[in-house]
């Protein structure tokens, strides 16, 4: 594909017309949309023998050819035959539907050859160096945004109003529009100290539980969290306990290495306590295939790519999959290579553990159950004769008329049976009417039922006996080619495992060693992209050579290495940008930028943003004041539309909860994978078969269905038309876009019912967009 | 810019067109006349299509379980001859197949369903599907497709994607995306469900995959409502709503002419679609136009009883409005010969519930003049093995070497049979034709190239031929 966006670029990147061309921003992407695929980094599918992803390689002697020759495009082949017009010559191929080089890309190859044709490692591959700048915290980050509007002759817009400052902030660290109280509570402390009153809400907005939760889906997103198998069979599973484990983290600030380590071998860490092991969910994850017929073996495989795979792009932003089958067409990942991370996540059980849970006493529990037993026993040692006199009585013909439970206790001796099994039989005998005996059978299976009710969640835990891995042949798991020990992306940091066996837990470490020049970057721009729609680097979940390079490469590198220096601490990123003048710019559009920066990429303005599906939920319920603020616990059920569960192949049961679970935040909506909640589906929510790096934004006629009739967003406008009653329409108004209406909109809305007035509010634009 | 965004910044004009109700771009583009964004591309407006297209409207009678095509088209006096004997060591050695560690077997099963030569073409159908039969001369049968997975979701998302790894888009998917929308108040993809039980692998047979959700299959609902919420609110009369998507606009309108934020006028479009599709979804829903002949011809007993043959008669109504694709999923194919699901039994069942019905739309479009430019396919995700299970009752194990399945109109050649299986019916011995030639061969006759047809995600072009080579079915084409 052609780049225009690297024209648009030139001048953030400080480039005059007399500089020189350079590769990585000019010509890496040029090379790699058009050479790449065939003249690359595959050695296997490389045409012709010749590789121009190297300087040695392009320069190379082929049969009396030179692809470049330095300072000589005329003589140069690459350079002959990308002008060529005879099909049989021209490169790349027209077979290959390559876009066609614009002239300006034309002229910058040929300045760059006449210029002695250099190559530089690729920028993402070298370490990030923190910029020299006089400022420090949110300035700095205003002076590297400043500087580019500046050479474009671009003025940055005002700041926004208060009251859409602190909706803005709000949605975006919590999820959560602003209450009316606390917007008047912040214009007050405004009009002493305006940015004292912001810092104030920053901080008590990062403080708030809402931030784990807001945030949090935004790490479930990355982890494919969702609460069933997918698949054919799509049964229910219960991992809430990690959805729990994330959430509670981020609010505790977790340093992101540490929040890393332990998501991806937490079970091997020496201290390695039950939120360790919670925290391995991470990679447990992956959907399971419990249909029938199936090779288990293929599909514990491609749970294993999966997990390989969601770490390159989730950590490293790279697309280390791309390497499954074959060497990576564009970036250095050998297909050896993928397989000895393979081998790292080849090599576990994949049990389910029991989680302690503060709200039981298990001892009582266990005691219990143990009591209720005993006097079923104890009851039953008094029909023992009875129960005898029926055994002996059974014939052939008797026997086979029972259950296979009941003919299993049977076949053992009868001094051997346990309690359940005595009961079983005598369930089964004359005497199973009797009133006492059905009493205690049920209080002794209640008992144990509740003592085995424990939560339980999914996690991973190293094999004793390792799994020899092999380079699989094209991807093919019956096609096992040579072994190959763990190890990591040779392009990268050296990797330092500790002594012993080599595994999770030195990969992990790997992955936020302080020299890992991609882990900081990527996790610096992933959150950049929540709070400005895109990242610095567009392709956020793709770091390599088939990626766009950044924006404004030294902020992100400030990023980077301010995000790894104050000891990667999330909440101090957010902080910091929050904090920046760019963050708190009017959203609205401006000619001027219409013309000049339609896409918005230097950051003259804010830009307006869709809220996610969970938080259009949210915030009509906040508005109507319906939310239940509970943090936590296992996933609700709360009202969906008729016929939705009956779309996959198993018609599951969907037990609609009942009071305040009716109403919790979307993040604990029970999600089926195969049959995920429409309304959330229908806003752009991922479905969890994959990480998702970035959701789609996309505006629909179903979602204008939803909101005007889906049945809980009806409840919600039932329960605003109470408010407008008791607080009136302004008021109503404002719940739902932390401003005041104008007298026009009011009248607007003044000229409908109540309830209609209320639906109309919360269908507006304006209540389901961060502005 | 990368494809990626450029295709995340288009969600955002998502419906946006003109619309012809309430406001109009024109009025728009008033309200924005200090501060008019740069003119943007609808999605799903009719976009040219990389050649001349021979046809519009795609109608997939997806058969989900894997129908039997040993018992229905592909005609082996061998396997009666041979039954219960193994069928050779070269055909199965270093295979693999479902239930391998259960009740796969190796022995040859015959069966005692007649096989007739009909019409001019002398195409080879059982006895259990006459409708079909009698319009063999409007079908090009492929006797030899082949997919590469063989248990029944990865190989239903194959079959849909072109992958069997979940997050890619489907084929209806990619075609609303290459060609946009003819329908302006219907969706462009449209899914309808009949069986038991829905198709294993869900939503996600119908996914835009990583393209906007704008392109995603839209289920038409048996029961209730056609789509989901598209009825008001209880106790909602038709006029309130009206005035409350009036007031929406009216405020959405301003503050669009505030920020000069074209999310707002596709919202503001997005409005008047939906309140258009509560009155047209409901109408193409509504039988009661259709005359009792046309009911007769589909076998529809009660209009307002949901079923395959239903579901098919909406399927040429939905032609006619414009609708781009439109796949109908019929569960409970998988006949491994358990209880409820075996050849004695439950394909006879099966077979009657269909064929009339797929006669019917075949017919129905030609007598409207819609078969020329209306692409009909019928098939499953696989077939099944001429060998014979263990099971309670007669049944066969899924097949993945060769399969039948059937085209009919959009420029495919009637009355023509393709490909040629060995004498078992296990693999193809001539003209092998694998999944992802269907997959070209259907962009191909929509105007659409399958090698350009792409989208950018992850540093890959993806595709829904993939990369593997894939061939456009000339032969096949007339």
């Amino acid at each position: 594909m052609v780049r225009p966006a690297l024209l648009l670029f030139a001048f953030v990147w400080s480039v005059s017309a007399d500089a020189k061309v350079s590769f990585n921003r000019e010509i890496r992407p040029i090379l790699s949309e058009q050479c790449f695929s065939c003249h690359g980094f595959d050695a296997k599918h490389r045409k012709a023998d010749l590789r121009l992803d190297t300087r040695e390689g392009a320069l190379a002697d082929n049969d009396g050819v030179r692809a470049i020759i330095p300072g000589d495009p005329a003589k140069s082949e690459l350079w002959k035959r990308l002008l060529s017009t005879d099909p049989e010559e021209v490169m790349p191929p027209p077979e290959a539907h390559k876009p066609k080089l614009t002239a300006k890309q034309r002229d910058t190859l040929r300045r760059w050859i006449e210029e002695g044709a250099l190559y530089e490692p690729h920028w993402a591959f070298t370490a990030p160096q923190r910029p020299a700048l006089k400022e420090k915290g949110p300035a700095a980050i205003d002076v590297l945004i400043d500087q580019g509007l500046k050479e474009a002759g671009l003025k940055a817009s005002a700041e926004a109003s208060p009251e859409k400052l602190l909706r803005r902030l709000s949605l975006d660290l919590t999820g959560l529009p602003p209450t009316p109280a606390e917007l008047d509570a912040f214009l007050k402390a405004r009009a002493k100290d305006p940015q004292a009153a912001y810092v104030a809400a920053v901080d008590r907005l990062l403080a708030s539980p809402a931030y784990g939760e807001r945030w949090g889906r935004w790490w479930l997103d990355q982890a494919r969290y969702a609460d069933s198998n997918g698949y054919s069979i799509d049964a229910p599973r219960s991992i809430w306990k990690y959805r729990d484990w994330v959430v509670n983290s981020l609010n505790a600030d977790l340093p992101f290495d540490r929040f890393t380590v332990e998501q991806l071998a937490g079970d091997l860490l020496p201290d390695a306590g039950e939120s360790q092991r919670v925290a391995t969910g991470f990679h447990r994850n992956t959907p399971l295939n419990q249909e029938g017929g199936i090779d288990v073996e293929q599909f514990r495989v491609d749970s294993v790519f999966d997990r390989v795979g969601t770490t390159g792009t989730v950590w490293l932003g790279l697309t280390v999959g791309c390497a499954q089958c074959h060497d990576h067409k564009f970036d250095p990942i050998t297909q050896k290579e993928f397989y000895r991370m393979f081998a790292f996540f080849n090599n576990q059980e994949e049990p389910t553990m029991k989680v302690s849970d503060p709200a039981r006493d298990e001892a009582k529990l266990a005691a219990a159950a143990r009591d209720a037993e005993k006097a079923l026993g104890a009851w039953l040692d008094q029909r023992a004769a009875a129960l005898e006199q029926w055994e002996s009585g059974l014939t052939k013909a008797t026997t086979a008329k029972l259950s296979g439970p009941v003919k299993a206790a049977l076949r053992k001796p009868a001094a051997k049976r346990n309690v359940t099994e005595r009961a079983l039989l005598f369930a089964a005998s004359p005497g199973a009417a009797d009133k006492t005996f059905k009493a205690l059978q049920k209080k002794a299976k209640d008992a144990a039922d509740l003592r085995d009710a424990a939560p339980t969640t999914l996690v991973l835990k190293e094999l004793a006996k390792p799994r020899k891995t092999h380079l699989l042949t094209a991807g093919d798991f019956t096609r096992p080619a040579e072994e190959v020990s763990p190890g990591v992306l040779a392009t990268l940091h050296a990797f330092k495992p500790d002594a012993g066996t080599v595994d999770r837990l030195d990969l992990a470490r790997w992955v936020v060693a302080k020299e890992n020049p991609l882990t900081a970057r990527v996790i610096a721009n992933r959150v950049w992209q929540a709070y400005f729609g895109r990242g610095l680097v567009e392709t956020e979940n793709d770091f390599g050579s088939q990626g766009t390079p950044p924006s404004h490469p030294e902020l992100l590198d400030w990023l980077a290495v301010e995000f790894l220096e104050r000891g990667w601490s999330l909440k101090s990123l957010h902080r910091t940008i929050v904090l920046t003048q760019t963050y708190r710019r009017d959203s609205a559009n401006r000619a001027d930028l219409v013309e000049k920066d339609p896409d918005n990429r230097l950051l003259a303005r804010q830009t307006r943003l869709r809220l996610d599906a969970e938080l259009v939920r949210d915030s009509a319920l906040v508005a109507s004041g319906l939310l239940t603020t509970k943090v936590g616990g296992p996933p609700v059920f709360p009202p969906i539309p008729d016929g939705v569960m009956s779309l996959g192949q198993v018609k599951r049961v969907w037990n609609t909860s009942q009071g305040p679970d009716r109403t919790r935040r979307g993040l604990y909506t029970f999600t089926y994978r195969v049959t995920p909640p429409p309304a959330f589906a229908v806003f752009d929510a991922p479905d969890g078969l994959s990480t998702c790096t970035r959701r789609n934004r996309s505006n629909t006629p179903l979602q204008a269905l939803t909101l005007l009739n889906d049945p809980a967003f009806f409840a919600a406008a039932q329960a605003m038309a109470k408010v407008i009653e008791k607080e009136g329409l302004a008021a109503a108004f404002r719940r739902c876009t932390s401003r005041a209406p104008e007298a026009a909109e009011l009248a607007v809305l003044g000229k409908l019912d109540r309830l209609s007035a209320a639906r109309a509010l919360l269908n507006l634009d304006e209540t389901i967009t961060r502005d | 810019m990368t494809d990626s965004f450029r295709l995340l910044g288009r969600t955002r004009r998502h419906f946006f067109r003109d619309c012809g109700v309430g406001l109009g771009s024109i009025a728009l583009s008033s309200l924005l006349a200090q501060d008019k964004p740069a003119p943007t591309a609808d999605p799903l407006a009719p976009k040219t299509p990389h050649h001349r297209p021979k046809a519009k409207s795609i109608i997939y009678l997806f058969m989900a379980g894997g129908p039997s095509q040993l018992e229905f088209f592909d005609h082996k006096p061998k396997l009666n001859a041979l039954n219960g004997q193994p069928i050779p060591a070269s055909f199965i050695e270093g295979k693999r197949f479902a239930f391998m560690g259960s009740s796969h077997r190796i022995n040859l099963l015959g069966h005692d369903k007649q096989f007739k030569q009909h019409g001019q073409s002398g195409a080879w159908v059982s006895d259990m599907l006459p409708h079909t039969a009698a319009i063999a001369d409007d079908l090009c049968f492929v006797k030899t497709c082949k997919t590469d997975l063989f248990n029944h979701a990865p190989a239903k998302l194959f079959m849909n994607t072109g992958s069997g790894l979940f997050g890619r888009p489907s084929m209806g998917a990619w075609m609303t995306y290459g060609l946009g929308s003819e329908c302006a108040d219907l969706p462009g993809f449209v899914v309808l469900q009949s069986g038991p039980r829905g198709p294993r692998g869900g939503a996600s047979l119908w996914s835009s995959g990583m393209l906007p959700s704008t392109y995603q299959g839209v289920p038409l609902r048996a029961q209730g409502e056609p789509i989901l919420n598209l009825t008001n609110p209880q106790g909602v009369a038709a006029a309130d709503q009206r005035k409350v998507i009036d007031a929406v606009r009216e405020l959405n309108a301003g503050r669009l002419a505030k920020t000069g934020d074209d999310e707002i006028s596709a919202r503001l479009n997005a409005y008047e679609m939906a309140y258009r599709m509560q009155t047209s979804a409901p109408a193409v829903m509504d039988l009661k136009g259709e005359s009792k002949a046309t009911l007769d011809l589909y076998g529809i007993k009660d209009p307002t009883e949901a079923s395959f043959a239903r579901n098919c008669l909406l399927a040429r109504r939905l032609v006619e409005r414009g609708v781009r694709f439109i796949q109908l999923y019929d569960t409970n194919w998988d006949h491994h010969g358990g209880v409820t699901e075996n050849l004695q039994k439950h394909l006879p069942m099966k077979a009657k519930d269909i064929d009339q019905a797929c006669a019917a739309l075949v017919r129905d479009l030609k007598s409207r003049g819609l078969l020329d430019d209306t692409i009909v396919v019928w098939g499953g995700e696989f077939g099944r093995t001429p060998m014979g299970e263990v099971r309670e009752f007669t049944g066969r194990n899924h097949h993945i070497d060769a399969f039948t399945m059937w085209f009919a109109g959009g420029g495919f050649r009637p009355g023509m049979t393709w490909g040629e299986t060995d004498e078992f019916g296990f693999g193809a011995v001539k003209d092998p034709v694998h999944v992802r030639d269907i997959h070209a061969t259907l962009l191909h006759q929509m105007g659409l190239n399958h090698e350009r047809l792409s989208v950018k995600s992850q540093g890959l072009d993806v595709r829904l031929t993939g990369v593997n080579p894939a061939k456009v079915l000339k032969p096949l084409l007339a």
